[in-house]
């Protein structure tokens, strides 16, 4: 039998890819944190971690970043969901592509547009001052918190505007008939309903917290958190500890893991699937509360998308070196065309190649899980989770562990970089292939079958067209991830395999602010065509860039 | 030996479930055969081992004379209409239809005719080139029906295909299944779970229950003459009398008698109503009772009496405003002699004396 032998073949493949791309490299983390600087076996880098108030100090810094980050989330993604899908709102597509904006931008360019903004020397901080007014320069745990709640508030957003919309009116009218006060109906049927939407919004939210290297590292100013400390240790020029980073690392996947499977577990709760005959109508309201409620709406949306506006606004600056000169000119794009060509080519290629290596990849394995239902397949949808919980710094130092030596050595390689985009991204394409797979119904293909066609045509003919466009738009949210993706190419990139994100990073680092801002635009328009396309495949669903 | 014969048919799904238990059918060219029964009953997964979707665990399907089950089902030449439709929804209404013609190797021409005919034929001419996605359920079902009968399949099969659509549409669409399978003289087997369509629809019925055949026959047959006390309560309804001395007496009088009867029974529309005290008909018995409800329903109304025999629905046919009856109101029951049923132990029909 031919067709078995196809799928025992993809499965070994499957588990084999699984094997050297995931178990190899946490493997190496995990051995590399027990061992010492000079190869002897210790339990000295965790009883380090526990005894130095350094890394104490940066465990706690994590998680008041990831709750403060989850609870600002929480704030201004239920307040914008909560006004837009029961009030009239004007310009409603324009708030969620704010929300989209703020979802797609590069994940450190929002820290930089905050410091031009209120930084040290910061513009309004500036205006301000002249006018009299002095307030302390954004950095530190207070500017994290506030980029972190601007740009993950989207999660929230989303997920809960889904949820809101989906309560059956039905029951607040049932629950006013039982003599409910409006209040009282908020918090006793509409509440309960969101609240898990709500918990699974806000630990997304956490979870990106706790990954995120860039905000801490450039606002931070020697606040660090278990991402940043990793970095550092791994980096150094001079002291590099290798076994301590990875020991760092560790810690991380372990709280990182809690928390997504919190999070897995509040998302399957998310299941009050009412019958939407009575749908929740939009309160149009009047007075001074139609003014707060637009107010807050396009605050939130604004700020959110604040750092985009700065960074296109600046890349058409006028500079002069490094320094900006009024009025506008094309000279940082000149810049990105003369000297940075190959960064964004590679990025270009990297990108594509991950992608494309991830729709076909992802697309088999999501019809082997879907169809091919057994022990085997149910553990490997369990495997595809440890990609999930590993947050990018991780990703990069365990390939860096597992590939420097041994067997297969790819460091400083263009491989490597687009292995580990691949890696990460994979699961999502696995999962949404096999759930578009589910939802396509069995008497599709038998029907074709029964009309004469064998049933490996019928799939062709049949199952196939129906889940191409969903494929190509999870490809291009996929390239979306892969072309902004950051920390994990910080640890793998060479000069020679250096991507627009590193590059926007380093010339941050440089104060060449102006090129960073246009080298972002251009990585800002990359991104915004890949969700264009996204959209036009599979209809506006704001929700599949979660 | 018959067209289509299914002889000792098994399956058996896990350690213990026996979706089917020694199931024989046999049908006949150009045949509108049904299998009614309810869910859980085996119906489905019959008609599924046809199709070749589901294997037989023991038992021999012949079509023509020819082994079925070695045939796998994509060359079974047989036609399915499914009860969720399956439209494919990214081909035309055209290209729908003209999906199975395609590995028959049909020249485009004749394709472009036989779709154009069979569209025709279901109502859904106009409608050609339009996508299926925002048709309605019973557009998109004439579509399922257009696609299996254009390749002239050598067997139609269809699975509860009106189970999904609104009543006044199914009543409708079973005309229309009954006049084109009637035209296209292809025999055809209908799962249905629903009593009344399958009378309307079919030539014979295969009422089946636990996995095996209670009764096969014409719908007069399988109506008026149901062989099993589980036909007889599935399709129509059934009155049972309360075993007792009001039974016997009226037993008696009427001069019935079945020998290991383990129960009685009469349908409710064999029963008449009359005023309480007035002479009972020839060949009738009578049962005093009082009325406990009257449900009125247009072209019938239904009154529950309650009679040392049982409490008893009877039925009558276009009830006039005198037909009214108040709950507590004395009446007399009219039990024609023609009317009772007797079932053994085991729920089989017993040939009655007198």
């Amino acid at each position: 039998m031919p067709r078995f032998n196809f799928w025992t073949v993809v499965m070994i493949l499957t588990w084999l890819l699984l094997f050297v791309l995931l178990f190899i490299p946490v493997g190496s983390v995990l051995v590399s944190s027990f061992y010492d600087q000079s190869g002897n076996p210790t339990f000295a880098n965790y009883l380090k971690f526990l005894g130095e108030p350094r890394f104490h100090q940066a465990f706690v810094n994590t998680l008041v970043v990831g709750f403060g980050g989850l609870l600002g989330a929480l704030l201004l993604g239920s307040i914008m969901a909560f006004c837009v899908s029961r009030f009239v709102i004007g310009g409603g597509r324009f708030v969620s592509l704010l929300a989209i904006l703020a979802l797609v931008s590069p994940p450190f360019i929002g820290a930089y547009s905050w410091i031009v903004l209120f930084g040290a020397g910061g513009v309004v901080r500036g205006f301000l001052r002249d006018l009299g007014i002095n307030m302390p320069p954004i950095y530190g745990v207070g500017g994290i918190l506030i980029v972190f709640s601007l740009k993950f508030y989207p999660y929230v957003y989303l997920m809960v505007s889904g949820a809101l919309s989906n309560v059956n009116r039905s029951l607040e009218e049932a629950a006013e008939g039982l003599g409910l006060t409006p209040l009282q109906r908020t918090f006793k049927i509409s509440f309960p309903m969101v609240f898990p939407a709500l918990t699974a919004g806000g630990l997304l939210a956490l979870i990106h917290a706790i990954a995120d290297f860039g905000t801490p590292r450039l606002l931070g100013r020697g606040y660090n958190v278990l991402a940043t400390e990793a970095f550092t240790l791994y980096s150094a020029e001079v002291g590099s500890n290798m076994s301590m980073a990875t020991t760092i690392s560790v810690i991380l996947i372990l709280v990182s893991m809690v928390f997504v499977m919190l999070q897995r577990y509040m998302s399957r709760r998310n299941v009050y699937h009412g019958n939407m005959i009575n749908k929740p109508s939009r309160i149009r309201l009047k007075g001074w509360r139609n003014v707060l409620a637009h107010f807050a709406v396009y605050f939130i949306g604004l700020c959110g998308a604040m750092p985009v506006i700065i960074s296109v606004i600046y890349s058409f600056r006028k500079t002069s070196g490094p320094v900006f000169q009024s009025g506008f000119a094309l000279q940082s794009y000149e810049r990105i065309l003369f000297n940075l060509g190959d960064v964004v080519r590679n990025s270009l290629t990297f990108s594509i190649a991950a992608v494309v290596l991830i729709v076909i990849v992802g697309t088999v394995v999501g019809v082997l899980v879907a169809r091919r239902t057994n022990f085997n397949t149910a553990l490997l949808d369990g495997a595809f989770m440890v990609p999930y919980v590993m947050p990018g710094i991780v990703i990069g130092i365990a390939f860096i562990a597992a590939f420097n030596t041994g067997p297969i050595v790819l460091t400083g390689t263009a491989t490597i970089i687009i292995l580990s985009v691949f890696i990460r991204r994979l699961p999502y394409t696995v999962r949404t292939t096999a759930s578009s797979l589910r939802q396509i119904s069995p008497s599709m293909e038998e029907a074709a079958v029964s009309l004469g066609y064998s049933p490996f045509q019928a799939f062709l003919r049949i199952t196939v067209p129906l889940i191409v466009p969903g494929i190509i738009a999870g490809g291009m949210l996929s390239f979306v991830t892969a072309i902004n993706e950051l920390s994990s190419s910080l640890v793998l990139y060479v000069g020679s395999t250096m991507t627009m994100p590193v590059r926007i990073y380093l010339l941050i680092l440089d104060g060449d602010f102006g090129t960073a801002a246009a080298l972002s635009t251009v990585l800002l328009v990359l991104s915004g065509c890949a969700v264009y396309i996204a959209f036009r495949f599979m209809g506006r669903n704001e929700q599949a860039l979660l | 030996m018959s067209y289509l014969t299914v002889s000792n048919a098994t399956k058996q799904f896990g350690q213990s479930f026996m979706a089917l238990n020694g199931v024989s059918v046999a049908v006949e060219r150009g045949e509108f055969f049904t299998l009614l029964g309810p869910s859980g009953c085996g119906k489905t997964t019959l008609l599924r081992s046809i199709a070749g979707f589901n294997d037989l665990t023991s038992g021999e399907i012949t079509l023509n004379g020819a082994n079925l089950r070695v045939v796998p089902p994509h060359q079974r030449d047989i036609g399915m209409v499914f009860q969720d439709y399956a439209v494919f929804p990214h081909l035309s209404v055209f290209d729908n239809v003209a999906f199975g013609l395609k590995p028959r190797k049909v020249p485009a021409a004749e394709i472009k005719t036989r779709v154009t005919q069979a569209l025709d034929a279901v109502r859904l001419g106009a409608l050609a080139d339009r996508l299926p996605a925002a048709m309605s359920g019973g557009q998109q079902q004439r579509i399922g029906l257009a696609r299996a009968m254009v390749i002239n399949p050598q067997l139609l099969l269809m699975d509860e295909p009106l189970s999904n659509l609104d009543a006044k549409l199914r009543i409708e669409l079973r005309e229309e299944i009954r006049d084109i399978q009637k035209q296209v003289d292809i025999a055809t087997i209908y799962v249905t779970h629903d009593q009344e369509e399958a009378l309307a629809i079919s030539d014979r019925i295969c009422v089946m229950n636990a996995g095996r055949i209670e009764q096969v026959g014409t719908p007069q047959d399988i109506y008026g003459n149901p062989q099993t006390r589980f036909v007889a309560e599935f399709v129509g309804t059934l009155n049972l009398f309360n075993p007792g001395a009001a039974l016997d007496a009226m037993l008696g009088h009427l001069g019935l008698s079945a020998a290991g009867a383990a129960a009685w029974a009469v349908r409710p529309e064999h029963l008449g109503l009359i005023a309480s005290g007035a002479t009972a008909p020839a060949d009738a018995a009578v049962l005093d009772g009082i009325v406990t409800k009257f449900t009125y329903l247009g072209r019938e109304a239904h009154v529950g009496v309650e009679t040392p025999a049982g409490n008893l629905v009877v039925q009558l046919a276009n009830p006039g405003m005198a037909a009214s009856r108040a709950a507590g109101e004395k009446v007399s029951v009219v039990v024609p002699q023609s009317a009772p049923m007797a079932f053994d132990a085991e729920g089989q029909r017993l040939g009655r004396k007198g």
